[in-house]
C-alpha cells in the first residue's frame, strides 16, 4: 500500500469512529441521585491518623467521623459522642451513640475510642496530633459505650482536638485481626463508604447502610473527580458535569459570576496565610531580630487582601480574627498606620547596620495563591528597603528546605487555625511544634505563656493572656500571619442544594456533605 | 538468520541500557531534596515521625541494600507499591496503559495526516510557491511553541467557549466515543502541533533531497507523470528519514506526553508518574521510566527492522 492510501485510509478510519459513534451522543447518565464534587487534589496517604495535609482531611471526612464536632460558630456539638461531661479539670467522660455503627456494621464501642487514643498518642504512628491531646494518664471504657479520659493536667484544649479529623475514630477491632488496614483502605463510621478509588483520577463513595444519622445521607452516591487545574474545574462545572467544586483564588469566583446556574459561597475559616522567617540560620538576614522586625512592619497585609483576593478576605492575627477576639489588634504591625510602620521598619534597619538587605522568599510552586501574595509582599517590603527574591520550588523541595534543612530566609504557607485559639497559637512553642525547630526561635516568656494559656478555660483571664502572647509574637517577629484563608465554594443550584457552614476550623468545609441533595 | 545476527548485539545493548537507566533513576530520585514523609505528614513532619515513616517503607536502608532490594523483586515480576495507596504500581500502569496509547496515536495519526502532506509538498513544490510558505510557517509555529503554553491557551479559551469540546474529564472510547473525542481533541493537537513540525520539515528536507538525485532528474527528462514521480520514486528514497523521526516520536509520546496528561488530567501513564515524582512515590517513578525506557528502545529496535525491510541491504554487511 502506498503512504499516501495509508495516511487515508487512518483518516478513513477515524472519520468512521467518529461517525459511528454520533448516535451515542448525549448519553448522559441516568438521573439519580448522585452528587458530584470536583476534588482539586488527591490523598497523600490513606492513614486519617498520620497524614498531615488538607486534601486527605477532606476525603477521610467523607467516611470517617470523630466524637465531637463543631457547629458553624465553632462550638463544640455532639459526634459520634451524643453527650459530654468534665467532671474535674482533668477528667472527661463521654458517652457514645448506641446506635452508631461502623459501615461493616459493627457498633462503635468504647474499646474503638481508646484504641484510636491509644493508637495516636503511639510513636510508632507517627501521628502529628498527639500533641495537641494533651498528657492522658488514663483511659477507661465503664460499659460499651463510655469513655472516661483522664489527663495527666488540665488541658482544656483536649475538646476540640477531639473534633478534628486526625482524632478519627477507625474499627480498631478489625485493624488487631488484620481484616482492616488504615494505610490500605478507609472503613468508618461516617455518611459514606468507598465503592472505588483510581489513584490521582476519582473516587466513588456509595451511602453507608449502617450510618446513624436517620435519612442520611441523602444522596445515594458521592463521586469525587480530581481536577486540579483552575479553569477545568470551572469548566466542569459550567458543562454540569461537576455539581460543587472549591478554589483559593478568588479570580475564579469572578469568572464564574457571570453564569445564572453557578452561585459561590465565601467560607470565613480560622485558616490564615502565614510566613515564616528563618532566625536560627546565620546565613538569613533574619537572624538579627530587628530586621524580622523591620520585615513584620513593612509587611502590608491590606494589600495582599486588596491586590490578591480583591478584598474578598481579611488581615488576620496569629489569634485567628475567626474567632472574634481582639487579643493581637493593638500590637504595632496591625496598630500603626502604613506610613509609621515604614519609616519605623526604615529605623530598624539603620539600627541593624543593613538598610538594603537581599532576602529569599520561598513559595511552593504547586499553589498558584501563593506566588501572588510573594508579589505583593516582594513590593510592600521594597518600601522599606528590602530587596526579596522569590523561589517557587515544588512541594517535597520545600517542605524539606523549610521545616528540616532551614534552608530559607522567609518561606509562605498557610496554618489552619482549628476550632480553640490555643491550639493554633501553641506552634509557637518549637518544643511543642518540634517541625519548626530548624527556624523557630524560643523564646522562654513566650513558651511560658503558651503552657499557661493551655491550662486555661475560655474567659477574660485567658484572652488577656492570649494579648500577651500576640505582643510577644510580634516582638520575636518569627513566625507571622498575613492575611484569612477565605474558602470559595462554588456549586450549581439547578443540581444540587447543599449546606455549607458560615465558619470552618479544622477545614472541614463540606461538613453537611449527609445532607447534600440532587436536583436532577 | 541475517536479522537475527544484526539484532542480537542490539538486544544486548538494549539490557546494558536498561540497566543504567534503573540506576540513573534511583540514584536521581534519591537525591531528590525532599521524600515521601515530607509530602504524607506535611509541615508536621518531626525528625521521629520522618523515620517511623521511612522505617514502614524500607527507606532507612542503605542505598545499596535498597537499590539490590529492587532489582531481585523486578526480576520476579514485582515492580513495587504506591506508598500513597499500598497498590502495585504495574497494575496501575497496565490500567492507564490504553489511555496513553490512544493519546500518542491519536497524537500520530494527526501528525501523519499533516505532516506528511505538507513536507511532501513543500519538498516538491518550488519555494516560491504557496505550499512552501505554508509548510514553512507550520513549521516554524509548531516547533517554537512549547507544548505547556499552546496547552494552557486552548484550556483557559475552552473552557470559557466550550465549541463542543471538553476541557478534562476523561471518558474511555469503549465508554462513550462521543465524548471520549471531545474530550481528546485538544490534548491530541496541543501534542501534535511539535510533531507536525518536526515530520514537516524532515519529510520536506528528505524530498528535496532526493528530488535532486540523477534518476529523478532522468525520470523528469524521460516525460514520467510528477504524480507517479512522487509516488514511485521519492515517497519510496525518502521514507527512511521519515520512518526514524516518526518511530522515535512515537516512542516520545508513549513515554514522554507527561505535559499534556497533566495539563488535561488526562489519566495517563505519565499523570501518573508526574504525580509520583511529586509525592517522591519512588516505585511509580523508577517503573514509569524504565517503562518509558523498555518502550523507546523498543520502538527504535523496530525502526531498525523497518530499515532492514525497507533496504535490504542494511544487515546484509553489503550495504551502509
Amino acid at each position: 500500500m502506498s503512504f499516501g492510501k495509508r495516511i487515508g485510509g487512518i483518516a478513513f478510519a477515524l472519520a468512521i469512529s467518529v461517525a459511528g459513534s454520533a448516535g451515542l451522543a448525549a448519553s448522559a447518565l441516568a438521573a439519580d441521585a448522585t452528587i458530584v464534587w470536583g476534588k482539586p487534589a488527591e490523598i497523600t496517604g490513606f492513614d486519617v491518623h498520620v497524614a498531615g495535609t488538607v486534601a486527605s482531611w477532606e476525603m477521610y471526612q467523607m467516611v470517617y467521623e470523630t466524637l465531637l464536632t463543631t457547629d458553624e460558630n465553632l462550638k463544640l456539638q455532639p459526634g459520634l459522642a451524643e453527650s459530654w461531661q468534665q467532671t474535674s479539670p482533668t477528667t472527661y467522660v463521654f458517652k457514645l451513640r448506641a446506635n452508631a455503627k461502623f459501615s461493616n456494621g459493627r457498633p462503635v464501642t468504647a474499646d474503638d475510642v481508646i484504641g484510636n487514643l491509644e493508637r495516636i498518642k503511639n510513636p510508632e504512628t507517627a501521628s502529628y496530633w498527639s500533641a495537641q491531646l494533651g498528657n492522658i494518664a488514663k483511659m477507661e471504657a465503664p460499659d460499651d459505650h463510655t469513655v472516661t479520659i483522664e489527663l495527666e493536667s488540665p488541658h482544656p484544649a483536649l475538646l476540640a482536638a477531639l473534633a478534628h479529623i486526625t482524632a478519627a475514630i477507625i474499627p480498631i477491632k478489625e485493624l488487631k485481626d488484620g481484616s482492616f488496614d488504615p494505610t490500605k483502605d478507609l472503613l468508618g463510621s461516617g455518611p459514606f463508604m468507598v465503592s472505588e478509588h483510581k489513584q490521582d483520577e476519582s473516587w466513588t463513595f456509595v451511602r453507608n447502610p449502617n450510618y446513624w444519622q436517620s435519612g442520611e445521607p441523602v444522596a445515594d452516591r458521592l463521586e469525587v473527580p480530581i481536577i486540579p487545574d483552575e479553569s477545568a474545574r470551572m469548566a466542569a462545572l459550567r458543562d454540569g458535569r461537576i455539581d460543587f467544586t472549591t478554589f483559593e483564588n478568588p479570580d475564579a469566583v469572578q469568572m464564574l459570576g457571570k453564569d445564572a446556574n453557578i452561585k459561590v459561597i465565601s467560607q470565613q475559616t480560622t485558616n490564615y496565610y502565614r510566613v515564616d522567617v528563618n532566625a536560627l540560620s546565620e546565613k538569613s538576614p533574619f537572624h538579627d531580630k530587628r530586621i524580622r522586625q523591620a520585615m513584620n512592619l513593612a509587611l502590608d497585609r491590606d494589600a495582599i487582601n486588596n491586590l490578591v483576593f480583591g478584598g474578598t478576605t481579611r488581615v488576620d492575627y496569629p489569634v485567628p480574627a475567626a474567632f472574634g477576639k481582639d487579643a493581637c489588634h493593638a500590637d504595632p504591625v496591625y496598630a500603626l498606620s502604613r506610613d509609621e510602620r515604614v519609616k519605623k521598619a526604615q529605623a530598624l534597619l539603620k539600627e541593624a547596620g543593613k538598610e538594603h538587605p537581599t532576602v529569599r522568599l520561598m513559595a511552593t510552586s504547586a499553589n498558584p495563591v501563593l506566588g501572588r501574595i510573594a508579589q505583593v509582599m516582594q513590593q510592600s517590603l521594597q518600601e522599606a528597603g528590602f530587596t526579596v527574591a522569590i523561589e517557587q520550588p515544588p512541594t517535597a523541595e520545600y517542605l524539606q528546605k523549610v521545616f528540616t534543612d532551614g534552608d530559607f530566609d522567609m518561606a509562605l504557607s498557610w496554618l489552619a487555625g482549628y476550632t480553640d485559639p490555643t491550639m493554633v497559637i501553641a506552634w509557637w512553642n518549637p518544643k511543642f511544634a518540634v517541625w519548626n525547630q530548624v527556624f523557630q526561635e524560643e523564646v522562654p516568656a513566650l513558651s511560658a505563656a503558651l503552657d499557661e494559656v493551655k491550662t486555661m478555660e475560655d474567659g477574660p483571664a485567658r484572652d488577656g493572656k492570649l494579648k500577651e502572647i500576640c505582643s510577644l509574637i510580634d516582638d520575636s517577629s518569627n513566625l507571622l500571619a498575613l492575611v484569612s484563608k477565605t474558602d470559595y465554594i462554588a456549586y450549581r443550584s439547578d443540581k444540587i442544594e447543599l449546606k455549607v457552614p458560615a465558619h470552618s476550623g479544622s477545614s472541614n468545609t463540606f461538613q453537611y456533605i449527609a445532607a447534600f441533595k440532587s436536583l436532577d | 538468520m541475517r536479522l537475527l545476527v544484526y539484532f542480537a548485539p542490539k538486544l544486548a545493548l538494549a539490557l546494558v541500557t536498561m540497566l543504567g537507566v534503573s540506576v540513573l533513576v534511583f540514584l536521581a530520585l534519591r537525591f531528590l531534596p525532599g521524600g515521601y514523609a515530607d509530602i504524607l505528614l506535611g509541615p508536621f513532619a518531626t525528625p521521629d515521625a520522618r523515620k517511623v515513616i521511612a522505617e514502614r517503607y524500607g527507606l532507612d536502608q542503605p542505598m545499596i541494600v535498597q537499590y539490590g532490594r529492587w532489582l531481585l523483586a523486578m526480576s520476579q515480576g514485582d515492580f513495587g507499591v504506591s506508598m500513597v495507596t499500598r497498590r502495585s504500581v504495574i497494575a496501575e500502569f497496565l490500567r492507564r496503559a490504553p489511555v496513553t496509547l490512544e493519546l500518542a496515536s491519536l497524537s500520530l495519526g494527526l501528525v501523519l495526516l499533516v505532516g506528511v502532506p505538507l513536507g511532501v509538498a513543500a519538498g516538491a513544490a518550488a519555494s516560491d510557491r504557496p505550499q512552501g510558505g505554508l509548510a514553512r510557517l507550520v513549521g516554524a509555529l509548531g516547533a517554537s511553541v512549547p507544548d505547556f503554553v499552546l496547552g494552557s491557551a486552548l484550556i483557559f479559551v475552552f473552557s470559557v467557549w466550550s465549541l463542543w469540546l471538553r476541557v478534562g474529564g476523561y471518558v474511555p472510547f469503549f465508554d462513550d466515543p462521543v465524548t471520549n473525542m471531545r474530550v481528546m481533541i485538544l490534548p491530541t493537537v496541543t501534542l501534535s502541533v511539535f510533531g507536525i513540525a518536526l515530520v514537516l520539515r524532515t519529510t520536506r528536507d528528505a524530498v528535496l533531497r532526493v528530488m535532486t538525485e540523477g534518476y529523478i532528474t532522468a525520470a523528469v527528462a524521460r516525460g514520467e507523470n510528477p504524480r507517479n514521480i512522487i509516488r514511485l520514486h521519492v515517497l519510496r528514497n525518502a521514507a527512511i528519514p521519515v520512518v526514524t523521526v516518526v518511530t522515535t516520536y512515537f516512542g516520545f509520546l508513549l513515554g514522554g506526553a507527561v505535559v499534556v496528561e497533566v495539563l488535561f488530567s488526562i489519566p495517563g501513564v505519565g499523570l501518573y508518574a508526574f504525580n509520583g515524582l511529586l509525592n517522591r512515590d519512588y516505585a511509580i517513578v523508577q517503573t514509569g521510566v524504565l517503562l518509558a525506557a523498555a518502550v523507546f528502545i523498543a520502538i527504535n529496535m523496530l525502526a531498525d527492522l523497518l530499515y532492514a525491510i525497507i533496504d535490504p541491504r542494511i544487515g546484509s554487511g553489503s550495504g551502509r
